[in-house]
């Protein structure tokens, strides 16, 4: 009963930490379901919105502001991204490598901001700053939660989102990534749309960096590492779960923020079992490799033969 | 059938974290036997069990960090007795976005108290309660991590420890005594790590003083490590490496690289001595851990308040050489040296 019980207690946290990453989940969404490209670019964006954020608090900005320049970090970061990608004519995932390892001493000296010099490492505390989100009032029932500011972004960022994909620029992104030829057959610039669409990703990618730096309290020049794979995870879990219920577009953007959520349960659950740490990485691979193969399996083994039309003209009319 | 499948992808996962789980479940301590929850002083009443539930959460498996949290084990299994402490660990596995989510598994689950053993763990603890003490280890600068201005010795706050800065003027006055030849002094460490960069700033002033030209050799990570201590053995008469994790991971490379180079390479820590180092002035990581140990006894038992206690320091240093390289590189240490471990 103990066990359930501080289980229970541990989920505000997971819950927190789930709809931070959600955000940066619907990121990767746009990239990897909408786009169709696998936008490495995240590992380092997620690290440039935190970086931004905290320097930028630290030294006196409103934390709202500070964040606003955080997302225009990461749209920044999409656009190299995309000129890489559209410009240079290099492959998309490998764009995304360059622009994460170049990001990798942009927070380096984003962070040493002032100091002459890189900093790896910048603490923001929320006895000192007005922050935002922070993990110090997660079980508190008052209005200082951060599950309230997180849960009132999620929603703003998917409403935003669910206009946007609406509009006929919108539409236009969708089609590239559908189907690029035929984009193009119909007067669509493809190469503007998919880098307009690693601008939104990483803007939302450097958002969510910016609201778990305030949550942890720091921002460190390693905390992207294996960002990319959590975001595909909370994006597959949620896909996995919820496709079958969750069909509008807004509906499968929450179903990636209850990915994300599910995947930080799942690791609370697993940590408190006894999971050695070390172990994780492991895990978190093996989950999201079974997560990806289960539709495969199932479009090959469990779906039925195509059956030939049987009306109609023959096949050598 | 398809429906079959589609409820055999969450029973397949579930079943195989599980799995993972129960393997690995053995060397960890049961982490989900009863706690003292709620109970934040359980002071051994008859009653409760009386057991203190810690949580540890360290950055890395490293030997230095291993080392210190050992430490604090046997420091308080000692003081307290087998079985009334029950030790809660968590390895951020060097991934500093999963401290926030061992930490809060901590709070949870109402622990008596936080071992934050490095400094990305001891932020996220920081930031995650003002209740629960916590105390960190091997973090070398408590001002830096957690940005504190008037830095008086003690956080003030929920939060103490002990650090594992060695005295950094000794080091410098080291360098001096046993290469005073020496004009360029290169300092090779990783820009990741913010323990490093610090050691670094701190330690370039005493060298200027002293008159050295000093130069700075960062790498990002374990692939750059050669090619980086390569340009710092072409510009440098001495090589200087804090306590770094990534160099003490790389020692290997980097010896490959100074020693045919016959560039010397003074260590801030004995394990990157051994590696590739000619001479280290140390501070030993068990003994930080440890004395970390009796403070958390001293919160848990004699009932001390965690914001007036200021942070320690190592109790003592110790001037140590590698006999293999120095004979290798044709360097006598004066007196007063001892050789390192193998």
């Amino acid at each position: 009963m103990e066990f359930i019980a501080s289980l229970l207690n541990s989920m505000p946290g997971a819950a927190a930490q789930g709809l931070a990453w959600g955000i940066m989940a619907i990121g990767v969404y746009i990239t990897y379901k909408i786009l169709d490209i696998a936008d490495l670019t995240v590992d380092g964006s997620i690290g440039t919105g935190a970086a931004v954020c905290v320097v930028l608090t630290v030294n006196g900005v409103p934390v709202w502001a500070a964040m606003l320049c955080a997302v225009l970090a990461g749209v920044l970061a999409g656009v190299v991204t995309g000129l890489f990608h559209t410009v240079c004519g290099i492959p998309a995932i490998l764009s995304g490598i360059l622009t994460q390892l170049a990001l990798y001493s942009i927070n380096l000296r984003t962070m040493g901001w002032g100091t002459g010099g890189g900093k790896p490492n910048l603490p923001v505390s929320v006895d000192k700053y007005d922050l935002l989100v922070t993990a110090r009032y997660v079980r508190d029932l008052a209005l200082r939660n951060p599950l309230i500011p997180l849960a009132a972004l999620t929603v703003v960022v998917i409403a935003l989102l669910y206009w946007f994909f609406g509009t006929e620029l919108g539409c236009s992104l969708r089609a590239t990534g559908a189907n690029g030829n035929m984009a193009r057959a119909q007067g669509i610039n493809t190469n503007w749309c998919k880098v307009l669409g690693l601008m939104v990703s990483n803007g939302l990618v450097a958002l969510a960096g910016a609201l778990l730096a305030q949550y942890q309290g720091f921002s460190d020049v390693n905390m992207g590492r294996g960002a990319i794979v959590i975001g595909l995870a909370a994006v597959i879990i949620g896909e996995v779960l919820f496709s079958k219920v969750f069909r509008n577009f807004a509906l499968k953007l929450l179903a990636c923020v209850f990915g994300a959520v599910i995947y930080y349960i799942v690791i609370q659950v697993v940590l408190r079992l006894g999971l050695s740490t070390d172990d994780l990485k492991l895990l978190t691979a093996l989950v999201v490799a079974l997560f990806l193969a289960v539709p495969h399996w199932k479009a090959r083994y469990f779906s039925k033969a195509v059956v030939p039309a049987q009306k109609g003209g023959s096949a050598h009319a | 059938m398809k429906k079959l499948s589609k409820l055999m992808a969450p029973a397949l996962s579930l079943a195989l974290a599980l799995s993972l789980a129960a393997c690995s479940g053995g060397d960890a301590p049961s982490q989900n036997s009863a706690s003292p929850a709620g109970n934040s002083a359980p002071g051994g009443d008859a009653a409760g069990d009386g057991k203190y539930a810690i949580g540890i959460c360290q950055l890395a498996p490293h030997p230095a960090l291993d080392a210190a949290t050992q430490g604090f084990k046997d420091a308080l299994v000692e003081k307290l007795g087998e079985g009334n402490v029950e030790f809660k660990e968590g390895n951020a596995s060097g991934d500093s976005s999963l401290c926030p989510t061992i930490i809060d598994g901590f709070v949870a689950q109402k622990v008596d108290l936080i071992l934050a053993n490095a400094t990305a763990p001891l932020q996220a603890a920081a930031s995650a309660t003002s209740d629960i003490p916590v105390l960190g280890t091997s973090v070398t600068d408590y001002a830096t991590a957690l940005e504190i201005d008037n830095w008086n010795g003690t956080v003030g706050t929920n939060v103490s420890g002990t650090s594992d800065l060695a005295p950094l003027d000794q080091q410098a006055a080291m360098i001096q005594e046993v290469f005073p030849e020496a004009k360029t002094v290169g300092m090779l460490y990783c820009s990741g790590e913010p323990n490093s960069v610090y050691q670094c700033d701190v330690i370039e002033g005493y060298l200027k003083e002293m008159g050295y030209e000093t130069k700075r050799f960062a790498f990002n990570d374990t692939n750059d490590v050669a090619s980086v201590a390569q340009t710092a053995c072409d510009g440098s008469d001495v090589i200087y490496i804090p306590t770094d994790n990534t160099a003490a991971d790389n020692t290997e490379a980097i010896a490959n690289v100074v020693l045919p180079a016959k560039v010397p390479v003074m260590a801030g820590e004995e394990g990157i001595c051994k590696g590739c180092g000619v001479v280290t002035l140390t501070i030993d990581y068990y003994d930080i851990g440890y004395m970390a140990g009796e403070m958390a006894y001293d919160i848990l038992v004699n009932g001390a308040d965690v914001s007036t206690m200021a942070v320690k320091s190592a109790p003592e240093v110790v001037k140590k050489y590698n006999a293999a390289n120095c004979e290798a590189l044709g360097i006598t240490v004066p007196e007063g040296y001892e050789a390192t471990g193998e």
